[in-house]
């Protein structure tokens, strides 16, 4: 019982927090990035010496690297001198009504169909009661851990799993992997962690969503899940709700770990606040995210539909080790206004008979610029390896962009690489068979939208799909004139 | 970035003190040294690539830099050298066999003015007029050829720039239509180790229609031979340029090769380029520049690579103006430890609406040592076009190898025949029978001994 009690102890402290705002403030720290930011996290958080270690070669990594200058896409000038690395409770924007909120974000909300109390979470307006989302994730916690599954917070793993943590944390994303990776190693805030024991199927999805009121992650968030020999887990991370967020810069690390037979499926909705329609304000998402798959015939399978940050970079990618294992990327990045998204995956073919599959959809439209940049690498021991991939691109108005920047490498004269891109824009004579059939034009693009992306929103579990299907529409709201 | 690059390259410090001879010698117009000295400029700063270089990603030269280089055609005092009678042997490998052409032989970029295979009196059609580089690069009247180009990250091409002495000029005048295409030989032999750097202007004339083969041969000693050719050609309005250009150098070359096609309205442009074993280094570079509208181009590429070869075929496809069409095929065939890199990229600006373009790069891999790098990309900014580009790495298809095995015929036969057939999807594009039955003899050469993997 001791995991509930620190549910409840943590809710209660997210109570005080949105209670009492000025006392909370005290407690962040002084901009900027330098050892002793570090140690003070680190301390903060009560973390073991191995960790602060761990956090110490991060930031000398993240010293010794440079910003990367081969991205499509001028790089906003950030200072990590100025962010604030810690900030516990990290003080969301407040509001005391739902009538203060921008009637904008809450016409969505109305679109999306978000209960009124998830609402309220979601646009940082205090919550007083204690509602169902929290009990309905205490219930799910006891259910996991009858199974021996681990789902619980990064400090909570460090607290209760340092073995699993200090084994796994940094194999598959190291510290000096990227500058964004470094950065995330020296100050990442918090994060989930997910162990699934062996031959354990994970009897529900596994989301971040529940917990949005329980945590408070922070701008640099670290995810690992572990699936053990034979067991399946289906994670869920974002929503579809636009979310509020002070922090401009996210620079988030997710590493997935399956071993023998394992099965991984990982789900991303992503919106942030793109911006308003100049591109001011609007999130930096630069995320590192990678798995691999182990074992001997296990598989990991990206899924996301992204339609919010000012900026979005990121490769999902899939080491493919063990033999027979299977990676798989599905995508729909949407951008409009000034919004960027320079995305794709990698998949790194090691093991014999690996199979990965790449489906990525981009859609842009006003002045949004949207890349696929992906990799595929037939090593030289992965015979028969094979690789299909798809990406196709829609244009919507003359403004917009679409790129495509895929890498095909073969060391092995038996695998099969296939790579096929096509852009276009959505044809007059689709709108027009639809116009006759008494459908307007907006009507007929969304449905051909949805048509287009069905591919990916397929892969999606079945609630997360209709709301991502609504958050496409709604999306492309008002692009086609 | 520091001037002074790589200084443990000889060639580096070859090249500084040949500008130097070159520049005192103070041959040429104010415009000539004025491109010169900012094309070095542009080299120094930016060396030889690297594989930091994303255009030189998987294309690693460095262990080919080495070697010292003399430079070619630099001599004290400045101006070309004579030309050197070519090795019969060599412009022998290079005839084609029932081809009905003018031919032309160039030795080490140098033309010594001959024709052969023309009218008795050894001269060309009216329509068409073949002059040295050197004759007219200083002349006011040809200043819009030279200098005027852009090379934007082309380390080569700067190069070339700042050191060029000769090539071949040719113009189709407008109006003309040349039936008998022009071979041009382009023989490279020395006795020792020399940078060569040939540089080429063609126009094809207002409404001018032509066909010009070029062979690429010489390299076949001990002796190693750098060679950095650039070309530039100019496309007028409703002219029409048939470019098949055949790679057939030794093991002792080391090639690259830079061609700017600019096109203007309604011209249509189709190259032809077979990389066949032999040289060590060969990286193309071929861009096609469509300034105009309703342009036609198509590039069609064939690679057959073997022994330790690295072949590198960058293409750009640039659409500036609407209604263009642009379609690529590009075709490889790997074998033994060669290396094959594929980089073609079409971009889009925002004016070219109306714009297709078609990329399609496969690749047959028949050795487990070889490796091939692929990167078809597209860059959009227009909203109503078509473009689209495939790519495609593999193996001989089990089915059909199966098939012609159990109908009797030989592993190796089969394989080479399933090659060919390959390879025939580019082969049939060429327009002259007489060529293409030429590539393929030069294919099925290449094939028989080499297909155990």
């Amino acid at each position: 019982m001791a995991n509930d009690k620190e549910i409840i102890d943590n809710i209660a402290n997210k109570e005080y927090e949105f209670g009492f705002v000025t006392d909370i403030e005290m407690d962040v720290a002084p901009a900027g990035l330098n050892e002793e930011t570090i140690r003070y996290i680190s301390a903060r958080k009560n973390e073991p010496e191995w960790l602060l270690e761990w956090r110490l070669k991060g930031l000398q990594a993240f010293g010794r690297q440079k910003l990367p200058a081969w991205q499509n896409f001028e790089m906003p000038p950030i200072d990590f001198q100025k962010i604030s690395y810690y900030a516990a409770p990290k003080s969301k924007k407040k509001y005391d009504s739902l009538d203060q909120v921008d009637p904008e974000l809450l016409a969505t909300f109305e679109k999306l169909g978000i209960p009124l109390n998830e609402q309220k979470a979601l646009a940082g307006v205090a919550v007083d009661v204690v509602f169902d989302s929290v009990s309905v994730a205490t219930t799910y916690k006891e259910k996991l851990k009858e199974l021996g599954i681990i789902f619980c917070s990064f400090g909570e793993a460090v607290r209760e799993h340092p073995e699993l943590v200090k084994k796994y944390v940094g194999s598959v994303v190291p510290y000096s992997d990227n500058i964004f990776a470094a950065l995330n190693a020296a100050a990442f805030s918090d994060g989930s962690f997910v162990y699934i024991p062996k031959g354990v199927r994970c009897p529900m999805e596994l989301s971040t969503y529940f917990r949005i009121n329980t945590e408070n992650t922070g701008q640099f968030e670290r995810t690992l899940i572990i699936a053990d020999e034979g067991s399946y887990v289906s994670y869920l991370e974002g929503c579809t709700a636009p979310m509020r967020d002070e922090n401009q810069l996210h620079a988030a690390v997710v590493e997935l770990i399956a071993m023998e037979n394992a099965e991984i499926k990982y789900s991303t909705v992503q919106n942030w606040y793109p911006g308003d329609k100049d591109g001011n304000g609007g999130i930096y998402n630069f995320v590192t995210k990678r798995g691999i798959c182990k074992g001997a015939n296990s598989k990991i399978s990206w899924t996301q539909v992204e339609t919010g940050s000012a900026i979005t970079w990121k490769y999902p990618s899939v080491i493919l080790q063990g033999d027979n294992s299977t990676g798989e990327f599905y995508s729909v990045a949407v951008t409009k206004n000034k919004q960027i998204a320079d995305t794709g995956t990698k998949m790194h073919h090691i093991g014999r008979n690996t199979r990965s599959r790449i489906i990525s959809k981009g859609i842009s439209a006003g002045q949004g610029q949207n890349s696929y940049r992906g990799l595929v690498q037939m090593g030289s021991k992965a015979d028969n390896a094979r690789n299909f991939t798809q990406c196709d691109s829609l244009l919507i108005g003359d403004r917009c962009g679409a790129h495509t920047f895929p890498y095909i490498e073969s060391k092995n004269n038996s695998a099969t690489v296939e790579h096929e891109a096509t852009t276009s824009k959505i044809g007059e004579d689709q709108i027009f068979y639809l116009n006759q059939r008494g459908i307007d034009s907006e009507k007929a693009v969304a449905l051909i939208i949805n048509g287009y992306a069905k591919e990916v929103l397929n892969q999606l579990p079945m609630e997360f799909a209709v709301e991502a299907q609504k958050l496409l529409s709604i999306t492309l709201e008002g692009s086609v004139g | 970035m520091s001037l002074i690059q790589e200084p443990a390259i000889p060639l580096y410090d070859a090249v500084v003190k040949g500008y130097h001879t070159l520049s005192t010698a103070g041959a040429d117009t104010e415009g000539v040294r004025r491109a010169r000295q900012s094309a070095f400029d542009q080299w120094r700063l930016l060396g030889f690539p690297s594989i930091k270089n994303e255009d030189w990603k998987y294309t690693n030269i460095t262990r080919y830099l080495k070697d010292e280089f003399a430079l070619d055609g630099l001599v004290a005092g400045g101006g070309p050298v004579a030309a050197v009678a070519a090795p019969a042997g060599l412009v022998k490998k290079a005839t084609i066999p029932g081809l009905d052409a003018f031919q032309v032989v160039l030795v080490n970029g140098v033309w010594d003015g001959k024709v052969h295979g023309a009218s008795p009196k050894g001269e060309l059609p009216k329509g068409i007029e073949l002059l040295k580089v050197s004759q007219v690069l200083n002349d006011p009247a040809f200043a819009g050829y030279f200098g005027n180009g852009k090379w934007g990250n082309q380390h080569f091409a700067y190069l070339n720039t700042a050191l060029f002495t000769d090539g071949l000029f040719i113009r189709v005048k407008d109006g003309a239509v040349i039936e008998k295409p022009l071979h041009v030989v382009h023989v490279f032999t020395a006795d020792r180790n020399l940078l060569i750097q040939p540089r080429h202007v063609w126009v094809a004339g207002r409404n001018a229609e032509a066909s010009v083969i070029e062979s690429i041969v010489g390299g076949e000693g001990d002796v190693k031979l750098w060679v950095n050719s650039l070309m530039e050609i100019f496309a007028q309005t409703d002219s029409k340029l048939d470019h098949v250009v055949l790679q057939t150098a030794g093991t002792g070359v080391r090639l690259v090769q830079h061609t700017t096609v600019r096109q203007q309205k309604q011209s249509l442009y189709n190259n032809y380029t077979f990389t066949l074993p032999g040289a060590e280094l060969v990286r193309n570079d071929l861009q096609a520049r469509l300034e105009e509208d309703h342009t036609e181009t198509h590039l069609y590429g064939l690679y057959l690579t073997a022994g330790g070869q690295l072949v590198d075929n960058h293409t750009l496809v640039d659409h500036q103006k609407p209604n263009c069409y642009s379609n690529e095929l590009y075709k490889g065939v790997l074998l033994e430890k060669s290396t094959g890199v594929f980089n073609g990229k079409v971009y889009v600006h925002q004016d070219a609406q109306k714009t297709n373009a078609f990329q399609q790069n496969n690749n047959l891999v028949i050795s487990k040592q070889a490796t091939i790098d692929s990167k078809p990309e597209l860059e959009i900014y227009a909203d109503d076009v078509k473009c689209s580009h495939g790519s495609t790495v593999g193996q001989f298809s089990e089915e059909a190898l199966f098939y012609l095995r159990a109908r009797g015929i030989g592993e190796d036969t089969a394989k080479a025949l399933l090659i060919n057939a390959f390879a025939f999807d580019v082969t049939e594009k060429l327009r002259n029978e007489a060529v293409e039955h030429f590539v393929n003899e030069l294919i099925s050469q290449h094939i028989p001994s080499q297909t155990q993997a």
